[in-house]
């Protein structure tokens, strides 16, 4: 399924024109992916989302800014676009059992800690278990050590992020909502590694 | 009699104007060259009376047919030059045509949804009774009780509609109006946005408050019979968030909140007896005068109508229009009117009022006419419509 997973099945080469503009069609060019963001609440994760909209500019682009919906285009080397609809959850326990209505369908997850936090990288373990149990079996996962600048108040080390990263077939990067590093590599680096629907 | 929803113009996907694309469908149907179309939506739409309810299937067929008819209408002489827009809007009005000729058929269907409905709605009036903004840890600067009303308003506005586009855009007003609370918040109060950290909540909050009537036969209508290429982006984040905060309503204990356990069950039983005992003395007193709210069960119902007419909704229905769900409401505005009219017997009795008329029931499905939500009715035909 991958990102084609949001390719009505029905929809024949015929009717993508009257579904790309809004529906769930994308192209070998212009793809549109559904991106959940998972992570426990006070990670950074609406941070993270909102720097990639504001930090991005594109003046042909028209970004719609809501409180937890959030969409950005970005356009990579290949002169191929990626539009991102980010599906943010709430990271409270109590609405824990809700998340799979919000990832179902999702082409990538995002899964979020804080490197302050070792309680937030165990949730975010349990997430990637989770989606690896539940979750559409070719998306595509990031784990995300947030919070970068506080460096010295760093209670996950680097090396653990990137060993389960490894283990799990992950994407990893450390970045900062706050200085905005690395927020746009993480966006990039998961756009480079779609898989893309075949070429017409 | 009711207005389209109206759809703010920054919404993506669910913005093509509401009556004005729905009349140039219309139009354009009534052009002999469309007849063939219209033999497809007559057909499709008669061919749903040979069968009994299912909604997977039905959804399923729906959407087929939503699909084959796109396809036709692409290759349309009348849509030849016709642009994205147009097509769509095209589609648009025949989801709402067809929405609102199999509503009866297709909407709270089955007796097991009619049951949820009343569960969903039963617990929520319970909860009603002592849940604050606190148990769900909202914090104060998104208390604002002007912006929670609205938005419960727009929640409650789902059943002024028949086609599923018109009952979506009440979820996505309502959560706009929070949106909207949760960017003045940020940017006044300095409030961090914690995305649906904040919203969610709030959300739940409102809907509870709001107690929207049929709201999970509502979601599943919506999610059946939306045209699916409709139900993407913003539109199908909100309307995820809706389903997700009436499964956390249904789901919720007294670990779900911000509550002692033990106070939470004592609350939920307090309540639960308040509403047996406002029950027993409705039924034990059929009498009692003055007895003016005709839905004493439902806490939170609809605002005061003083006219006539909107107090007895059921006055403009017609038999085929009505569901299971009907019967509580139905039975209770037939006591309050006997109640009424007993009462009025005895102090005019002098006079004769016992004047009755047989209505003659119009039978749904022999003329092909449509039933608009706006409440007019408008005829296709292709003898007398050009």
């Amino acid at each position: 399924m991958g990102c084609s997973s949001s390719l009505p099945d029905r929809s024949s080469g015929q009717l993508a024109g009257l579904n790309s503009e809004n529906g769930g069609v994308s192209d070998a060019k212009n793809l549109r992916v559904k991106l959940v963001l998972l992570g426990d609440s006070g990670v950074g994760k609406s941070c993270i989302v909102l720097r990639f909209v504001r930090g991005q500019f594109d003046p042909t682009s028209k970004v719609t800014v809501g409180a937890s919906f959030l969409s950005q285009t970005i356009a990579l080397q290949d002169s191929t676009t990626v539009k991102f609809e980010i599906w943010d959850t709430a990271g409270q326990e109590r609405y824990a059992a809700l998340a799979p209505l919000y990832y179902r369908g999702a082409a990538v997850a995002v899964v979020v800690y804080d490197i302050t936090s070792p309680e937030s990288f165990a949730k975010a373990q349990y997430w990637v278990k989770e989606l690896q149990k539940h979750g559409n079996p070719d998306i595509v996962m990031a784990l995300v050590g947030n919070k970068a600048d506080l460096n010295e108040k760093r209670e996950v080390p680097v090396q653990d992020g990137i060993d389960y990263a490894e283990k799990n077939g992950m994407f990893f990067i450390e970045t900062s909502a706050k200085t905005a590093d690395n927020i746009n590599q993480l966006f990039e680096e998961i756009a480079k590694r779609l898989p893309r629907p075949a070429s017409s | 009699m009711e207005a389209a929803p109206s759809s703010s113009s920054t919404s993506t996907s669910t913005s093509s104007g509401g009556s004005v694309t729905f009349y140039d469908f219309l139009d354009r149907m009534r052009n002999p060259a469309s007849l063939d179309l219209v033999r497809s939506i007559k057909s499709f739409i008669v061919s749903f009376s040979f069968y009994t309810p299912n909604p997977d299937n039905d959804g399923k067929k729906v959407q087929d047919f939503y699909l084959s008819m796109e396809a036709a209408i692409m290759e349309h002489p009348l849509w030849a030059a016709a642009t994205f827009e147009e097509l769509d809007s095209a589609m648009e009005g025949l989801e709402k045509y067809v929405m609102t000729k199999l509503f009866s058929r297709t909407f709270a269907s089955v007796p097991e949804d009619a049951k949820i409905d009343r569960e969903v709605s039963e617990k929520i009036c319970l909860l009603q009774t002592f849940l604050k903004p606190e148990h769900l840890d909202i914090p104060a600067v998104l208390h604002n009780e002007a912006s929670w009303l609205l938005a419960e308003k727009e929640l409650q506005k789902i059943n002024t509609f028949k086609a599923p586009r018109e009952k979506l855009l009440c979820i996505m007003n309502c959560c706009r109006v929070i949106n909207n609370l949760l960017l003045n918040a940020s940017m006044s109060e300095n409030h961090a946005l914690a995305g649906l950290d904040d919203f969610l909540p709030v959300l739940i909050y409102v809907t509870i408050k709001a107690n929207p009537p049929q709201l999970h036969s509502n979601l599943k209508f919506i999610q059946l019979y939306r045209r699916q290429a409709k139900l993407v982006s913003e539109a199908a984040y909100y309307f995820t968030n809706l389903v997700s905060a009436k499964t956390f309503i249904v789901d919720l204990n007294g670990k779900s909140l911000s509550m002692d356990e033990i106070k939470f069950e004592e609350s939920m039983q307090a309540a639960r007896l308040t509403q047996t005992n406002r029950a027993t003395q409705i039924e034990t007193s059929p009498t009692l005068q003055g007895q003016t709210d005709p839905t004493p069960t439902r806490m939170h119902d609809k605002e005061k109508d003083t006219s006539g007419g909107s107090n007895y909704p059921y006055m403009d229905a017609e038999a085929g229009e009505l569901t299971v769900g009907d019967v509580e409401r139905l039975l209770s505005l037939y006591k309050d009117v006997v109640t009424k009219y007993t009462s009025l017997y005895k102090v005019v009795r002098h006079l004769s009022i016992s004047k009755t008329e047989t209505p003659v029931p119009h039978s749904e499905g022999t003329s092909f006419l449509l039933t608009q939500p706006e409440g007019t009715n408008t005829k296709i035909d292709h003898q007398k419509g050009n």
